[in-house]
């Protein structure tokens, strides 16, 4: 098999050796299409580059195959899942939106008219968690516009590295702000049971129901834990199956693409300060369980939170950070009008990331 | 596609025996230099040894394995090691550091350490940089020593098995030695193979009809990691050189890299474009010696090379492995020596 493939990689390699010449000696052409070709041309080909200093080995492990575990590992978290819950008519289609609003117009547009080298791969990431943040029953247009908005956020930062804070987030708190109708409805019930032909492509359509955070508040209401559990409650669309999103987490933390100490802390400071708070107000405040098993917490936790661009850099101060994520977590859900607080929380400490990082620093260096 | 062992354990250290597998074959032949060779001279430290640390715990895969000079001669081997105590370092604790893998030396040389009390077996893991000195003397005496500070110092001497058998053989039985024991190994190497080389031998003479036709390649003595680059191959080889390792120079685009790895990982290809730092802590976990590389790297591009001195930057041991397992691709090591240097200045 990889021998009869042998030649054909040889013509391919040849063609995209000349049309990179070709791309090369003209520069009107290099200015519009170059980064494209340059971005296709590396996910499929190594690269020319060679070590000149010390060490002259280099490990075979690059940003584009940290990029890719965080696209598995979402793949399995939610978009499979979701297809269940949901059918593929309300995933798929979200999905290409966001893809190619996100990556194919505003970055590459963004590549040619700030001239840069090439495409960043962390756009995928951003574009995968988009639908996974909006309602089910959310039009196309919103998962398009929230995906233009992420991608132009984040390059107008300085791309990959630059972040202040997690772009996926920042454009649907944007949305949040703009379109707030259109974020609080729309949450349907997931299809349970086995799937025949019509509930694998459409779900259980048209039959909305408030998110089990938006009832508690409303009415005090607390479904099974094992429903919030498995995904058979309403929540946005990637964030309700926690059992996938937690397997397909615990796998990127072993391959140490995921730092364990935030979503440790995260968890572990919700479950504490919604105990606490549970043992002085009583029923005024959701439970500790049901507050770790419902809404965004799981994915933010895990996925988000976890943004290594965003969080600190020092092991110590992301035990701080995740702290302190949930801290603000329980405070918006317990003491606010809002049902859900795991959005503002993350970027609230992504924003005190840098302060925290710098102190940390501070005290471990003994400046 | 993901199955790649090496993303997955390290932790202070990286196993690249196990990762990068380089076999030898037992062939050993002798490669004269053509002219008169030289002659291994060991001139006895003339202060006060208290330690002598003998390590047989190679952590890179290129380097000469244990087996060649000790296979079925453990029990001999520490037997010089106990004439040379008795003739040169009386007073001096041994201390042996074993490869905790090798299960059969560790056994036969405890079976040896039960009946010496000069002695002591240390067990380590295989990880690189385990036998660097800062943290040989600090795993097995607890004493800290600066990076680039002579161990003689403190009293510590550190010394491989072959140094070990020719100082038996020159200063004790009075014999000249003049060939050495070499691992050449490589992508661009036919064969990796073991060589008795004469001293004073040229690289090319030692390379002669072992590279392969097709393709550049580069020559790197004692390993890619802490050796040197040579691009003059006439340089002669001496005691100190343990390895030459050879590798594809991998400067052309292959199609599909994460279907095949193998083909690549043993080149001096880079295995990615050159990115922004993604803060994935992979520099700091892998640090031997517990530092953050990436602030250095932050430091360095902010334009204050002299705040990365703040940062425990002299504790650095300059072992590349940050370089090395940098998705990004930065120039880690690079940075780190030129921010050392700039504090030298000052």
């Amino acid at each position: 098999m990889k021998k009869s493939l042998k030649p054909l990689e040889d013509i391919l390699s040849k063609n995209l050796d000349r049309a990179e010449s070709f791309i090369h000696a003209h520069p009107k052409i290099n200015f519009l299409f170059g980064s494209l070709f340059e971005a296709f041309d590396s996910l499929i080909r190594s690269t020319r580059e060679t070590a000149q200093t010390q060490p002259f080995i280099r490990n075979n492990y690059d940003v584009k195959r940290f990029m890719g575990a965080v696209l598995v590992a979402l793949a399995f978290g939610w978009v499979f899942p979701s297809i269940y819950f949901y059918g593929w008519q309300c995933v798929l289609p979200k999905l290409m939106v966001s893809f190619i609003v996100g990556v194919f117009i505003v970055d590459v547009s963004w590549a040619i008219i700030a001239r840069e080298g090439h495409i960043s791969e962390g756009g995928f990431v951003s574009c995968m968690f988009i639908p996974a943040i909006l309602p089910p029953q959310s039009p196309l247009w919103l998962t398009g516009l929230g995906a233009a908005l992420a991608i132009l956020f984040r390059n107008i930062l300085g791309g990959v590295g630059n972040n202040l804070v997690n772009p996926a987030l920042f454009s649907r708190l944007f949305l949040t702000i703009c379109f707030p109708a259109l974020l609080v409805a729309g949450y349907q019930i997931p299809f349970v049971g086995i799937p025949d032909l019509h509930a694998l492509r459409y779900g259980l359509d048209t039959i909305t129901h408030a998110t089990p955070l938006t009832a508690f508040k409303v009415n005090g209401e607390i479904p099974s834990y094992f429903s919030l559990f498995l995904g058979t409650a309403s929540g946005s669309l990637g964030e309700t199956c926690r059992l996938a999103l937690i397997l397909s987490a615990l796998w990127l933390i072993k391959i140490k693409v995921a730092n364990w100490r935030i979503p440790v802390s995260y968890l572990g400071s919700v479950f504490i300060f919604s105990l606490f708070f549970s043992l002085i107000l009583g029923k005024a405040v959701a439970p500790p369980l049901f507050q770790l098993l419902s809404g965004g917490l799981i994915l933010g936790a895990f996925f988000m939170a976890t943004d290594p661009i965003t969080a600190t850099y020092n092991q110590t101060a992301k035990w701080v950070f995740g702290a302190g994520c949930g801290f603000i977590t329980v405070l918006i859900r317990d003491f606010t009008t809002l049902p859900e607080g795991v959005m503002y929380a993350i970027l609230l400490m992504n924003l005190l990331a840098t302060p925290i990082q710098s102190l940390a620093v501070k005290m471990r260096y003994r400046i | 596609m993901w199955k790649e062992k090496e993303t997955i354990g390290f932790h202070g250290g990286f196993n690249f025996l196990d990762t990068y597998l380089v076999k030898f074959c037992n062939i050993i032949e002798e490669v004269s230099s053509g002219s008169t060779p030289e002659i291994f001279k060991y001139s006895i430290p003339d202060r006060e040894v208290k330690y002598v640390i003998v390590n047989l715990c190679p952590t890179e895969s290129w380097e000469l394995p244990n087996w060649a000079i000790l296979e079925n001669k453990t029990l001999s081997f520490l037997d010089k090691l106990g004439e040379i105590r008795v003739r040169y370092f009386p007073k001096a604790h041994f201390f042996i550091a074993i490869n905790k893998k090798e299960d059969r030396t560790i056994a036969e040389a405890m079976n040896y350490a039960s009946n010496a009390e000069w002695m002591k077996i240390f067990a380590l893991d295989q990880k690189y940089p385990q036998d660097d000195p800062v943290l040989l003397t600090k795993v097995i005496l607890g004493t800290d020593i600066n990076f680039g500070q002579d161990t003689m110092d403190l009293g510590i001497l550190i010394l491989d098995a072959q140094t070990v058998s020719a100082i038996y053989e020159s200063c004790i039985l009075g014999n000249k030695v003049n060939s050495r024991l070499i691992a050449i190994s490589g992508t661009g190497l036919k064969e990796n193979e073991i060589i008795n080389v004469q001293l004073g031998t040229s690289v090319d003479k030692v390379l002669h009809y072992r590279t392969v036709e097709a393709g550049g390649y580069r020559v790197f003595v004692n390993g890619p990691l802490r050796g040197k680059e040579i691009s003059d191959l006439s340089q002669k080889i001496d005691w100190s050189t343990n390895n030459i390792v050879v590798l594809k120079e991998q400067d052309s685009k292959v199609m599909f890299p994460m279907l095949k790895s193998g083909e690549l990982t043993f080149t001096t290809n880079t295995h990615g474009e050159l990115r922004q730092c993604i803060y994935c802590n992979f520099c700091d976990s892998i640090c031997p010696v517990d530092l953050e590389p990436a602030l250095y790297y932050h430091s360095y591009i902010r334009g204050e090379k002299h705040k990365a001195r703040l940062y425990n930057l002299e504790k650095c041991i300059e072992c590349g492995l940050c370089s090395f397992i940098c998705p990004s691709k930065l120039e880690l090591l690079r940075i780190n020596r030129e921010c050392k240097a700039l504090g030298k200045k000052l």
